[in-house]
């Protein structure tokens, strides 16, 4: 495993240049990012690690275009989001970026297939289209005996794998996990892990992960440090 | 699925909730509704009212009676066919004080003539006629305090002091509803010959109601009458049937009015019983919103979330508020208002129009209720919203 380095040969696909971001609660500002600088190739699989309050989660949200920087540009597969307006970003996210959440974060009131679902209609795809993508995003993750399940009849693990198909559906490049394995059980997070390890191997996918956890954080092929808003 | 399937879906997220404030709908709806019905229903009495009659009666106010004298100047007017007179008596029926009904004294034979809807029985109405004392008596009243034909009544006297007994000669019933069936009508000759009444309130009568020949021609016969009287000792005021009606209705204008108010006071509850709910849907929802806006949902898919699913409570709720007060008006409570009124109601049914109306009102409420909500929704920040607890 190598840390922090970009000595690869693929293409650029993620640059952060002299990213600064605040905060202003009240009268007080914080500054969470200073001078940050980033870049990761295309297929990338990377972990994100830091204490609490480091930015990781900001630095996230940047890169996959939740929030603006104050400072600097963040440029993805040759897009500045930067300059793009909150409707634009939206639009951005839904065909560009794949959100997989602590917290699984299902409708409840949807099935399994329901919530894979989801993002495409936010596309022009017929619903039998729809459909026959969400099937497929749900085989992907090994859950196709569980399409018409309800978030409430599903595991954990289960649910965390409907929320991959959910972010795979749309056949994003980059895909953003937020402590991915944070509310599940070792062999759980292990199934999570191992799943994430395909997309970014099989499917190419460029992963991006910020966790706590050193064990899931040795399962990317690069790990970043996070301290006091700076790159270590 | 399309987004309108997740608006509708949403709904049952908490179906104890959901199902209380499609209650309170219902509840609302019903409420909003019946008072509607009153009021409309109130009103009914000027359309119902028979296009070929006027009634003639003191200019001041209809407390005010006009001399009996004045029923033959009417009769006399050309284009007028029969006349009819009246007295309100105000009496009570001995053991039954708490039941209103109208009672008036009448000519019989005129009265017959002039409201031609009214059936009695050939050998009722021949007894009637004979019999000084007798009444008539309309189905509605007859069943409502139980009198039948041949029972003698006490009626107590309010206006007319003391007690007047007659017998129930005859029963009627009627082809419109032009008149309810709800009335107690005597001979105005036992009332006028009476001793209680002395001069000036002797050969006295209420108001006069003439059949005319043609009903077009009701506005150029009610001018004629009151130019006729415009310089004897007491004018009058004619007018059509219908509009004598409202007349009468115009003295209940504050109650109508207050009935008016509630029911739009019920709506206004029920769009904050709406409100409430969707704001307390909506809050507790905010990181499943940050999670959507995350996904590349846009502002505006959130507000048709939220209004989505209030319209639809909405729209529930008015479809079974509505369909149980049709149901129940039109099916039992509205006859059983019709007999048991006095004549307040001589139709009680819920319209049609008021029915469609309802549910536009419940549907639209809700969607009004939801507004500030959506909005709310809409502007939501979305790392704000994903950092909020879910």
């Amino acid at each position: 495993m190598a840390e922090a380095t970009t000595n690869g040969s693929n293409p650029i696909v993620i640059r952060v240049e002299n990213v600064g971001k605040s905060y202003t609660r009240g009268r007080e500002t914080v500054e969470v990012l200073s001078g940050l600088n980033l870049e990761i190739e295309k297929g990338a699989y990377e972990a994100l690690m830091g204490p609490s309050g480091s930015g990781k989660s900001t630095l996230l949200n940047l890169i996959a275009g939740l929030d603006k920087p104050t400072k600097g540009r963040v440029v993805v597969d040759g897009v500045d989001l930067g300059a793009l307006s909150e409707g634009e970003r939206a639009k951005w996210r839904a065909s560009n970026v794949g959100f997989v959440f602590q917290s699984y974060n299902l409708l409840p009131v949807l099935t399994a297939l329901e919530n894979t679902e989801l993002p495409l209609l936010l596309t022009n795809l017929s619903s039998s289209e729809r459909k026959t993508r969400a099937q497929t995003a749900l085989r992907v993750v090994g859950l196709e005996d569980r399409m018409g399940h309800r978030p409430d009849q599903l595991s954990g693990g289960q649910q965390q794998r409907v929320s991959i198909a959910r972010a795979i559906v749309t056949d994003p490049r980059l895909i953003v996990a937020d402590e991915p394995t944070g509310d599940l059980d070792r062999q759980s997070a292990d199934e999570i892990l191992l799943l994430l390890e395909k997309l970014n191997s099989e499917l190419g996918k460029t992963i991006l992960m910020v966790t706590h956890d050193p064990a899931a954080a040795e399962r990317a092929h690069r790990i970043r440090r996070l301290n006091k808003g700076a790159l270590q | 699925m399309t987004l309108t399937t997740v608006a509708v879906k949403n709904i049952g997220r908490n179906m104890f909730r959901t199902i209380l404030t499609m209650l309170g709908v219902v509840v609302a709806m019903m409420a909003f509704l019946l008072l509607r019905t009153v009021i409309s229903s109130w009103l009914m009495g000027v359309e119902l009212a028979a296009k070929d009659r006027v009634a003639t009666r003191h200019k001041v106010t209809f407390i005010m009676t006009l001399p009996k004298r004045y029923v033959d100047d009417v009769a006399a007017v050309p284009g007028v066919k029969e006349v009819a007179h009246f007295n309100w008596f105000g009496a009570k029926l001995a053991g039954k004080e708490d039941v209103f009904f109208g009672n008036m004294a009448t000519d019989p034979e005129s009265f017959l003539r002039v409201y031609d809807e009214i059936v009695v029985p050939e050998d009722q109405k021949k007894n009637w006629l004979a019999n000084r004392q007798g009444a008539l008596v309309g189905s509605a009243l007859a069943k409502q305090v139980g009198l039948k034909v041949g029972d003698k009544i006490t009626m107590k006297g309010t206006i007319f002091p003391g007690d007047w007994p007659m017998t129930v000669e005859g029963i009627y019933t009627t082809t419109r509803k032009s008149i309810d069936q709800s009335t107690l009508w005597f001979h105005y000759k036992y009332l006028n010959e009476s001793p209680v009444l002395t001069p000036p309130m002797k050969n006295q009568v209420g108001w006069i109601v003439a059949k005319i020949k043609n009903a077009n021609d009701a506005a150029s016969i009610t001018q004629k009458i009151d130019a006729m009287f415009d310089t004897r000792d007491v004018q009058t005021l004619s007018m059509s049937e219908g509009a004598m009606n409202a007349s009468f209705m115009s003295m209940f204008a504050t109650m109508l009015k207050a009935i008016d108010l509630v029911s739009f006071v019920i709506l206004i509850i029920m769009m904050l019983i709406l409100g409430n709910t969707i704001a307390m849907g909506t809050r507790e929802r905010t990181h499943e919103y940050g999670v959507l806006r995350a996904i590349g949902f846009m502002p505006k898919h959130l507000a048709f979330f939220v209004l989505g699913e209030a319209t639809v409570i909405g729209l529930v709720g008015g479809i079974f508020g509505v369909a149980f007060a049709y149901f129940m008006v039109n099916n039992g409570m509205g006859a059983a208002i019709e007999e048991n009124s006095g004549g307040m109601f001589l139709y009680f049914r819920m319209k049609e129009s008021d029915a469609v109306m309802g549910l536009f009102i419940a549907t639209g409420i809700a969607a009004l209720a939801a507004a500030v909500p959506a909005y709310r929704a809409s502007k939501l920040n979305v790392i704000d919203a994903l950092r909020r607890v879910a």
